[in-house]
């Protein structure tokens, strides 16, 4: 009995030990550290307990290895229900290996909430929004990221298994970590006929050799071995199921898009949050966060299909800001980036009618060890691995900010190892929290950056105002009654698509009280020009624009208090009255 | 006490077991089955053959209705199985009778069971299957998914109704100026457009039967429900249609059916009884948009990134040897990955190799047909549609699909005048020699006849005909594709042949006359027009001949299904320990396996050789993938192996769909 209280102990101090070191989690949150998947979950639950009265935190869903997915509410009940007000959707980290987009979820609902009823700007948008924010989508995929050894792009699926290499076996040749140090790295062998060098400069960067000229090192890859003795090395790893490709619009099979599962929505996890979505039809804005490289995506996702441009005005309105607010970010439609099908942008979009940014968060280049940082240092970019070895300044420039800056926490340097197949081999690299995550110093300035983009976009939720603004009597009890409905803010109280498509019930004013003879749009109130609208002239549908007015004519008989009433899933309904 | 106990015990059981048995001895079929009665029956089935079946429920319908399938030959070991869709637009009840029908076919047979076992989902859409069970019929195909299909302030609010009374949801004819449509001079209860370029002008407008009952000026825009099982489907998903649902699967049956069928691997084929026949008609083709994997283009930005020219065409076996290269080490490039990479697009054509088959069965299936006196000249099946679970089956699960409509009303013959003039279907299996040897005036009367293109002439088809530039399988196949044959007064060979039918089966009854009816909105206007449920629902009397004849093709296809063993192995004796294994790997069935569209989407699971044993293997792989095996092929496999002992080794055929098969060896005995 005492023996096991004392193992209880011990493991509660290396537990607790763990957690002191990065801090208590309190709000207000820091943002100088990377939160755990677990340590998500307390950070979400001391942001409920601080603020319980405009918060809900639900589970609303499990993943693939039985994870809560949780969703933060924030919502003030004393300003209307949340169905009532424009909803503003964040999620992040769908890419299990994408963790900084959890932590700017985290730091948008720290912002508002501690700044709450403090800044007047953040308490308006509190109390004219809801807010529904998943600061990690694929919670198994963070779990392990953190968890287990992980190059910086590896632990991205969903737990579906995949037979990868058509082999019959399902995620049975994973890399390995082979010295143990908690990351993926590479490998490299000496071999006088390989197709690298080190550079003279930095012996660690490796450099193509010209033609004719003596090689030094073969890449081997990542590390790790051959677990299932097919000739091959780390072809099997864990999925690949790309929750970004799996969802329901313009869906295709994984022939056609790598990375599709099954059939739409294959993943327990998506088909709860698909859920979740579904039944919140005011969201009008959503962002899905994601690392990296620098950017704002919109849809369309593939180039065969073209968007309404009164939806690419609108768009602009936060992309066109949102460049600003993030500099080095570039802001365009995701296709450019290149075609997708079966994103989430596109899912929410098409098919639940709210306009949806992909954020790419952090650029490489901002990792920067030289005087002048308004001049870039090279012109060419080098992200993708194929292109090893092209760009040796870059390379040398970020090595030395990993020695200089961050005192060599993001770069293992090579060590010898003696490989089960290949012998003498050298492993190092990047190690996992590099390359596409800013070092913890960079990241309250990205999380606080890219946060007030989302918080543009709230500012920018319709807010829809409602007056009679002329009444003239026609007739024996027969009046003219003009209405105007104004949108004070950027975003339509509906996607042009989704009045096009039908994809859900449009905005409409209902007039009550009188004997609506005719009524219809009032297209000019100049000239007097009126759509008419041939049945049920007191029921008008109708979509007010970013920034736009639209007026309306009814004709009225009876006498009394005649009442018209806006009504919008997606924005806040208004009315106003007239007597007769 | 004991005693007692037992007899309790045997009572019971007898009970369980006879009331059961009976039931499916009762089991008859001369009637539509409803929904409650239809799960009625597969609970019989299940219960009174409880060591051979079992039954799934895989979800319930938005109405409440559980959507359920019978396993058969629930121990038929590993084997591949066969997957039975039935009435996925639940307004065929014939595919759902033919379904239950085929259960107990394989059930009163052991025989079926042997090598595979079955799946039968006899109802996926049993909210629209109601319809034809209710007060007034209308052919309803949609679940009770809330769709508000105006968008507009209310849901379902403006369905049909029986104005006249009579159960049945036909059509209202108006007299209206701006009508496009008149009575045809041929046949007065047709109704056809009118052309102005013939000099006609419409007089009517038609309506389906019903009130505007929310007053929008559109009648019956949104009845009851909902999502149409039949067209949610992801392949070629119809998006721009309300029924088919915002996204492939968003209804629970759906999704429930596409689970059921990714978590078992071993389904190796599947049927589809429904509207289209892919056993007598082959899949159609000459869709827009299929990539031509021979001739491929890259496109100019990644060109540029290889160095090549955008504007050559590659093979896709030259653009992954280019893309290999060029990979970082550790990918693994598969046409799979370029097809993603580049853009290429699904499939949406069926491959020529799978064409054959089709072709071959469809042929044989004709043959049968006929040795069962049942006749073909009947109407031909309705085409697949886009989002359907037949296309779907085929192209994303790469498995053969083949389908069934289990009735179609007769043809009726066309009345020649003169002398008799030549049908398409046998200027199809001419040479082109043997048409041009017609001559002229009989090839002008077949393409008069047949409502040939404008274009086609007698002289100028001869003479392609004659350089060989057409043949004539592909002039039929070309006039096919045009304009349905308008025949006379406007009135199609289908309304003929339908009216006909009613007239000749239904004492006419599948026409409902043009009746007067004073309706509160459109004034006097006249209720008529076809039946529903004509088209696809024989009288009940026809139910069980139809499927006793054309349900035991779907058997046959059964032995097609691939059966895949070690047919024989070669030790040859290097010298020195060294050792040259040779496998050889049959395929004794007519299907190859994968099927070529499996082949291209890599759906079906591989079959896989593994080797173990005390060796040291110096060439091929412990586990080798078998790749593609033809029908009636054998495909050798080999490896180099080094031991320095006699040892015997194990080689397994490792299958997720076939199970898998040992065979001991012995090296160097």
């Amino acid at each position: 009995m005492k023996r096991t209280i004392l193992i209880f102990q011990l493991i509660l101090v290396v537990v607790t030990g763990f957690a002191a070191g990065k801090g208590k989690i309190e709000v207000p949150l820091r943002f100088d550290r990377y939160y755990n998947y677990e340590e998500v979950t307390e950070a979400l639950n001391a942001l409920h307990k601080a603020y319980p009265e405009i918060t809900r935190l639900e589970v609303l869903g499990k993943s693939e290895e039985g994870r809560d997915i949780y969703a933060l509410t924030i919502n003030n009940p004393k300003t209307g229900a949340e169905l009532s007000k424009p909803g503003v959707y964040v999620d992040g980290n769908i890419h299990g290996n994408e963790v900084q987009a959890g932590e700017v979820c985290l730091y948008y609902a720290n912002m508002l909430l501690t700044k709450y009823g403090e800044n007047e700007k953040v308490t308006k948008v509190v109390d004219k929004n809801v807010h529904y924010i998943i600061p990690v989508v694929n919670v198994d995929g963070r779990y392990h990221f953190f968890a287990d050894a992980h190059t910086p792009s590896s632990s991205r699926s969903i737990r579906v298994p995949n037979d990868d290499d058509n082999d019959g076996l399902f995620d049975e040749d994973a890399p390995d970590d082979l010295d143990g140090d908690g990351s993926i790295t590479q490998m490299r062998i000496k071999d006088p006929f390989g197709q690298y060098k080190a550079d003279p400069e930095d012996s660690r960067v490796l450099v193509r050799v010209k033609p004719g000229e003596q090689g030094e090192y073969t890449l081997l890859g990542s590390e790790g071995i051959d677990n299932d003795n097919d000739g091959k090395l780390n072809e099997d790893a864990e999925g690949y199921l790309d929750p970004n490709r799996n969802w329901g619009y313009d869906w295709k099979p994984k022939y056609v898009q790598s990375g599709a599962g099954n059939f739409p929505l294959s993943g327990v996890g998506l088909k709860a949050i698909n859920e979740y979505i579904s039944g919140r039809p005011n969201i009008i804005i959503g962002f899905a966060f994601h690392n990296s490289g620098g950017m704002w995506l919109r849809v369309p996702s593939e180039k065969s299909v073209t968007i309404d441009p009164t939806d690419v005005a609108a768009y602009d309105v936060i992309g066109k800001e949102a460049v600003k607010i993030t500099p080095g970010y570039v802001y365009m439609p995701s296709y450019d980036l290149y075609a997708t099908y079966g994103d989430f942008d596109s899912h929410l979009y098409y098919l639940h009618g709210a306009f949806s940014f992909v954020g790419e968060l952090f650029k490489r280049e901002q990792e920067t060890y030289r005087e002048n940082v308004a001049k870039p240092a090279t012109t060419t970019e080098t992200t993708s691995s194929s292109m090893r070895g092209a760009n040796p300044e870059l390379s040398r420039e970020q090595l030395k900010f990993n020695d200089n800056v961050v005192q060599g926490e993001q770069y293992k340097e090579w060590k010898s190892y003696k490989h089960a197949v290949y012998g003498d081999v050298e492993i190092g690299g990047w190690v996992k929290m590099s390359s596409r995550l800013p070092h913890p110093f960079m990241l309250p300035e990205l999380v606080h950056r890219n946060a007030s983009v989302v918080f543009l976009a709230a500012e920018n939720t319709p807010e829809i105002s409602m007056e009679v603004f002329d009444k003239k009597e026609i007739g024996k009890n027969l009046y003219q009654v003009r209405v105007r409905l104004q949108n004070k803010k950027g975003l339509p109280s509906m996607t042009a698509n989704a009045v096009k498509t039908k994809i859900h019930q449009q905005d409409m004013l209902k007039v009550s009280g009188g004997k609506v003879i005719a009524g219809g749009k009032l297209t000019d109130n100049r000239l007097n020009k009126v759509d008419f609208k041939d049945k049920k002239p007191e029921i008008q549908f109708l979509a007010v624009p970013g920034y736009g007015v639209v007026e309306y004519q009814f004709l009225i008989e009876g006498k009394g208090e005649v009442t018209f009433n806006y009504e919008s899933l997606k924005a806040k309904n208004a009315s106003a009255s007239v007597k007769l | 006490m004991y005693k007692n106990l037992c007899c309790i015990l045997w009572v019971l059981l007898s009970a369980f077991f006879v009331g059961p048995l009976n039931a499916q001895n009762t089991l008859s079929f001369d009637k539509y089955h409803n929904p409650g009665e239809v799960q009625q029956i597969l609970k019989q089935l299940q219960q009174s053959n409880p060591s051979q079946t079992r039954l799934h429920t895989l979800a319930t319908s938005p109405g409440g209705e559980p959507v359920t399938i019978l396993e058969i030959g629930k121990n038929s070991g590993d084997g591949p199985a066969i997957f039975v869709g039935a009435n996925f637009e639940g307004n065929v009840p014939l595919a759902t009778e033919g379904a239950l029908r085929l259960a107990k076919m394989l059930l009163d047979s052991a025989h079926y069971m042997a090598r595979q076992k079955w799946y039968i989902l006899a109802l996926p859409n049993p909210d629209a299957a109601k319809g034809y069970f209710s007060g007034a019929k209308y052919e309803r195909s949609v679940n009770d998914f809330a769709l508000n299909n105006d968008m507009d302030e209310a849901t379902n609010e403006d369905g049909f109704e029986d104005l006249n009374g009579d159960g049945l949801i036909s059509q209202m004819r108006v007299k209206d100026m701006t009508g496009s449509y008149l009575v045809s001079k041929n046949d007065p209860r047709i109704m056809v457009r009118a052309d102005a370029r013939k000099n006609e002008r419409g007089e009517y407008k038609i309506y389906t039967e019903g009130n505007d009952n929310d007053n929008d000026g559109e009648y019956n825009e949104d009845g009851v429900g909902g999502i149409n099982i039949g067209i949610s489907f992801p392949h070629l998903f119809p998006k721009s249609k309300k029924e088919a649902g915002l996204w492939p699967g968003q209804s629970p049956e759906t999704y429930a059916v596409m689970k059921f069928i990714y978590d078992r691997p071993n389904i190796a084929m599947i049927h589809t009884l429904g509207s289209s026949n892919f056993c007598l008609y082959p899949p159609k083709g000459g869709r827009k948009g299929d990539a031509n994997l021979e001739s491929i283009k890259v496109p100019a930005r990644i060109a540029t990134q290889f160095g090549i020219d955008p504007n050559q065409t590659f093979t896709m076996n030259e653009i992954v040897e280019l893309m290999k290269s060029r990979v970082p080490a550790g990918v693994e490039v598969t046409p799979a990955l370029v097809t993603s990479y580049l853009g290429l697009g699904a499939a949406v054509n069926p491959l020529d190799d799978d064409l054959k088959f089709y072709t071959k069965f469809s042929e044989d299936y004709k043959k049968y047909l006929k040795s069962k006196n049942f006749s073909i000249e009947t109407l031909e099946a309705a085409a697949d549609k886009d989002g359907s679970f037949e296309l779907w089956a085929y192209y994303h699960l790469g498995v053969p699909s083949f389908s069934m409509n289990l009735f179609s009303a007769p043809k009726i013959k066309e009345e020649k005048k003169g002398d008799k003039s030549i049908s398409l279907d046998e200027v199809e299996k001419m040479s082109g020699d043997e048409f041009v040897a017609l001559g002229e005036e009989k090839i002008a009367a077949f393409l008069k006849t047949n409502n040939a293109p404008a274009q086609f002439s007698a002289k100028g088809i001869s003479e392609m005909m004659k350089s060989g530039r057409v043949t004539p399988k592909q002039m039929v196949e070309m006039m096919k594709k045009s304009a349905k044959p308008e025949n006379g007064e406007g009135l199609s060979d289908g309304e003929k042949s339908l009216l006909a039918y009613s007239d000749k089966a239904w004492d006419g009854k599948g026409f409902v006359n043009w009746q007067k009816f004073n309706h509160p909105t459109l004034g006097e206007v006249e209720i008529g027009g076809f039946a529903p449920y004509l088209e696809t629902t024989p009288k009940a009397e026809k139910i069980d001949s139809l499927l006793l004849v054309q349900l035991p093709w779907l058997l046959q296809l059964s032995k097609k299904l691939p059966d895949i063993s070690i047919a024989d192995q070669k030790i040859t004796d290097l010298g020195a320990g060294v050792y040259r294994i040779e496998l050889y790997i049959e395929n004794k069935a007519y299907l190859p396996y994968p099927i070529s569209i499996g082949e291209r989407n890599k759906q079906p699971a591989p079959l896989v050789l593994v080797i173990d044993g005390d060796v040291e293997i110096l060439e091929g792989l412990k586990r080798t993938p078998v790749g593609t095996i033809g029908g009636n092929q054998v495909k050798k496999l080999e490896w180099l192996v080094k031991t320095d002992k006699k040892p015997t080794i194990s080689v397994k055929l490792e299958s997720a769909v076939f199970g898998s098969v040992v065979k001991q060896i012995k090296i160097g005995g």
